[in-house]
């Protein structure tokens, strides 16, 4: 392993491979990366990997759109030869009472006007259009945008890994970090498991989850905690469900994979976990298998086959952390709360601006840590 | 190619069904495993993979392994190999993954 | 949610002595098998055991599992449940079970898992060609439903396995157009060996299949030898025709419920694959989680009744059931598994076990 290194960034998610090639690709080639299991091993791999222009803030609005358009080239730019399974289906958002449509259409209107986004309000004649199976019943309406849908989340993270590898980054996975070096108020070094140095002046922290362990290893407090979250999986059947559909009113969420398979989750904080735990329950087979089948009773009919877990980094408003922090050259891409994996190509490349020194292509500035000192939180209407 | 005598054994079979494998007639024993069914009235292709399209026959016959999975009365997925025969069984090969079922 | 005392999860050779021997102290047993009959691997082995008479010697396999079916039949305290496939083992130490159609939620104070093991599968050209079947497949059709495999059949591993599977083709009928073993020498008892040569069956030791070929099924197979180095040797192909390849290179432990269960593994080849650490009891490094048979080490039957003897009475037991004769009963299993695993036949084995105990 290097001893030195210009950047060291601390998870192998979507996020940290992409913040590590996107520094490669500026000339900031002397990049470690340490991943303490394997890549995409936290949240990205568990992660549903949902793609939607459907948020209710500017700046996730402008974040997404830019990531979506980087996914549609991705594996083309990255000369990623296997694809990142990139399905454009649309992304379905499912409105129960006229408040929630009103709010879908205002966001429509701001996602399209921001970002010419070519997002839609459905009635209930046109979700039944694209997906027939869909039980109607209570809907009112729904918010839909066709160049939204899914990716496949191991995909997205090994095109940026390998692509960084052969810029010259260094990727250590089975690698943990347990301490960072400090002098001053600066950054000096990172130490790992197994007892090696780094020595460098720049760390990002990437770490999903584990994010405020390794804030605390420069005396930051990053408020963010792990909350458990579920997903079955389905036998495959032929493509019948071509977009994601979700529902904010039951927190449900489905989607058809290419290989078929149907992936299946319900958030439930009331209920799940809130620290490390990610082994599956029972209680959320028989959760799920009751309000998915509402949304489709035809997936009665389906098997399923598999249940993971997975870990969401929640913050106070449900919203990133990025950015610098008062201590110097230690950078925060943490606390996504669920919605990161699928701007992990835009924001990579924003994080590789402000470390370079550069001014980013979207002003990043109001997903600082700082904004929980003075209290100017993100009020994101559109999340599970 | 049924056994019918055999130095050890003897075989308690159930009563002789038909059924349908791809809309062709064939018989069969009530409650013996639909591949071994199959099996002795010739078939040994069950279903085609999902992306080479390779025929695939059953492998461990203890429902563990799943290279058995045909279309049993319209639903995908099933493992005949310890899928019970009965009387009328509409048996199909699996060409791809099966199609959700949609009732009325 | 199903209460009971001890879940015993696979109703094969060892599952169903488990019950036996743990209802017998007067536990309140349920035991679950996903197969439609008890007995599981049993009911294909149309062999006679050897051994002593407690250890049902010169009976056959499917005999056996009747005699243990009539003995479970005989306790009130056994809830007895085919066709129930244990889904999960969850952290609150709930199992879910899918029984006829329904959901079952089960918590039990202890758990004997007696899973078994499947067979393994052997990587070579068009391997996933029909009539390349597993061992314990051919076992079913030819032995439980009467159905041939097919006429010729190339055997790969000359185990005891694919000795007597060849051995119950040949009185099937099926011709056995050779055994093809990797390793220099037979794997099993060359009494089994003997039978088949007699036949006329050839064994190609330091020989494996290059490929298989057919249409859209097999219709025969290249073999070549293999050198010191179990590297193949360029001009020693032989082509040799088939309508089956039976795979009889071993068996690996069905561990799913242990691994989802977190009990400790560990990698023994010995023994099939990874299983898990255990104690004298047979307990597993999860309190409560008891474990008989191929799941815990792949070995023979006899092994995996008395496996099952011994982890039921530890389950009971540790329940606070008792028995008048409880330690003579243990010290029986031990003394007839100790007479099981010795000799040189029983050598990898017990280096195996060695591995595991905790």
């Amino acid at each position: 392993m290097r001893n030195t290194a210009d950047v060291v960034v601390i998870g192998g998610g979507v996020h940290g491979c992409s913040i590590a090639y996107h520094l490669a690709q500026k000339g900031i080639k002397n990049v470690v990366l340490l991943e303490k299991n394997y890549l995409a091993s936290g949240g990205t791999g568990r992660s549903a990997a949902g793609i939607r222009h459907q948020f209710g803030t500017e700046i996730n609005i402008r974040l997404s759109a830019t990531s979506i358009k980087m996914m549609e080239n991705l594996a083309g730019e990255l000369d990623y030869p296997h694809g990142i399974d990139l399905m454009q289906g649309g992304y379905m958002m499912l409105a129960y009472t006229e408040s929630q449509l009103d709010q879908f259409k205002k966001n429509a209107e701001m996602q399209n006007s921001l970002m010419n986004a070519g997002t839609k309000v459905l009635s209930v004649d046109e979700i039944v259009r694209i997906t027939p199976a869909l039980n109607t019943e209570g809907l009112v309406g729904a918010s839909f945008n066709k160049r939204d849908g899914h990716v496949d989340p191991f995909h997205v993270t090994q095109a940026y890994a390998d692509a960084a590898k052969r810029l010259g980054v260094e990727i250590n996975t089975r690698t943990e970090v347990v301490d960072i070096i400090t002098e001053g108020n600066r950054v000096t070094g990172v130490v790992t498991g197994k007892g090696e140095v780094i020595s460098t002046p720049a760390v990002v922290n990437a770490a999903g989850p584990h994010g405020a362990i390794i804030g605390k290893m420069v005396g930051i407090d990053i408020p963010l905690y792990p909350e458990r979250h579920q997903i079955l999986v389905t036998e495959p059947l032929e493509m019948f469900l071509p977009c994601m559909v979700i529902s904010f009113t039951h927190g449900t969420y489905f989607k058809q994979t290419p290989h078929g398979s149907l992936l299946l989750g319900v958030g439930d904080p009331e209920h799940e976990v809130k620290d490390f735990n990610q082994e599956s329950t029972w209680q959320f087979l028989e959760d799920v298998a009751r309000k998915i089948t509402y949304h489709m009773p035809a997936l009665k009919n389906v098997r399923i086959v598999r249940q993971w877990a997975g870990l969401y980094d929640i913050t106070p408003d449900s919203q990133a952390i990025l950015g610098k922090t008062d201590i110097e050259g230690f950078y925060l891409d943490v606390g996504w709360s669920g919605h990161g994996l699928q701007l992990g190509p835009v924001v990579g490349k924003l994080m590789a601006q402000v470390i370079a020194g550069e001014k980013p292509d979207i002003d990043i500035s109001v997903m600082s840590i700082d904004r929980f000192k003075t209290g100017a939180l993100i009020p994101e209407p559109a999340c599970v | 190619m049924r056994i019918d005598e055999h130095p050890v054994l003897t075989f308690t079979r159930g009563k002789k069904v038909t059924f349908y494998f791809d809309g062709k007639k064939i018989e069969g024993y009530e409650g013996e495993p639909i591949a071994a069914a199959l099996h002795a009235a010739g078939v040994k292709v069950l279903r085609h993979s999902h992306k080479k399209n390779r025929p695939r026959g059953f492998y461990c016959a203890i429902g563990n392994c799943s290279s058995c999975l045909m279309v049993v009365d319209g639903v995908p997925n099933v493992r005949v190999c310890v899928e019970k025969l009965r009387e009328g069984m509409q048996v199909e090969t699996q060409k791809g993954r099966g199609d959700l079922i949609v009732e009325d | 949610m199903l209460k009971t005392d001890i879940a015993i999860i696979g109703a094969g050779p060892a599952g169903l002595n488990a019950a036996i021997s743990a209802a017998a102290m007067g536990a309140k047993v349920l035991l679950l098998d996903r197969d439609d009959r008890a007995g599981g691997q049993l009911i294909k082995q149309t062999h006679k055991f050897f051994g002593s008479r407690e250890l049902h010697a010169s009976l056959r396999g499917i005999d056996i599992a009747s005699l243990l079916l009539a003995r479970v039949r005989e306790f009130d305290n056994i809830d007895f449940r085919l066709g129930a496939t244990v889904l999960g083992y969850y952290e609150d130490g709930v199992i879910t079970a899918e029984y006829r159609g329904n959901f079952l939620k089960i918590k039990a104070d202890r758990y004997v898992i007696a899973t078994g093991a499947s067979e393994k599968i052997l990587p070579f050209p068009n391997n996933d060609l029909p009539g390349v079947y597993g061992a314990g497949a051919v076992q079913t059709l030819t032995n439980v439903y009467g159905v041939l495999p097919g006429k010729r059949v190339i055997m790969v591993g000359s185990g005891n396995i694919g000795l007597i599977v060849s051995y119950q083709l040949l009185q099937a009928g099926v011709q056995v157009a050779g055994i093809v073993e990797a390793a220099p020498g037979i794997g099993g008892y060359l009494v089994h060996a003997a039978k088949i040569r007699r036949a006329g069956v050839p064994i190609y030791t330091s020989h494996t299949i290059k490929e298989a070929y057919g249409d859209s099924s097999v219709q025969g197979a290249v073999i070549w030898q293999l050198d010191e180095k179990w590297q193949p040797l360029n001009g020693t192909e032989k082509d040799i025709e088939a309508d089956v390849i039976c795979i009889a290179v071993g068996l690996t432990p069905l561990t799913e419920l242990l691994w989802q269960a977190g009990c400790q593994m560990k990698y023994v080849p010995q023994l099939g694959g990874h299983v898990n650490l255990r104690d004298e009891n047979l307990m597993t490094s999860v309190p409560g989680i008891y474990v008989a048979g191929d799941v815990s080490g792949v070995e023979e039957a006899s092994a995996a009744m008395l496996e099952g003897k011994l982890a039921g009475l530890a389950a009971a037991k540790s329940l606070g059931y008792s028995i008048e004769n409880y330690d003579e009963l243990w010290q029986q299993a031990i003394s007839q598994l100790d007479g099981l695993r010795s000799g040189p036949a029983g050598e990898k084995i017990r280096s195996g076990l060695k591995m595991l105990v905790r």
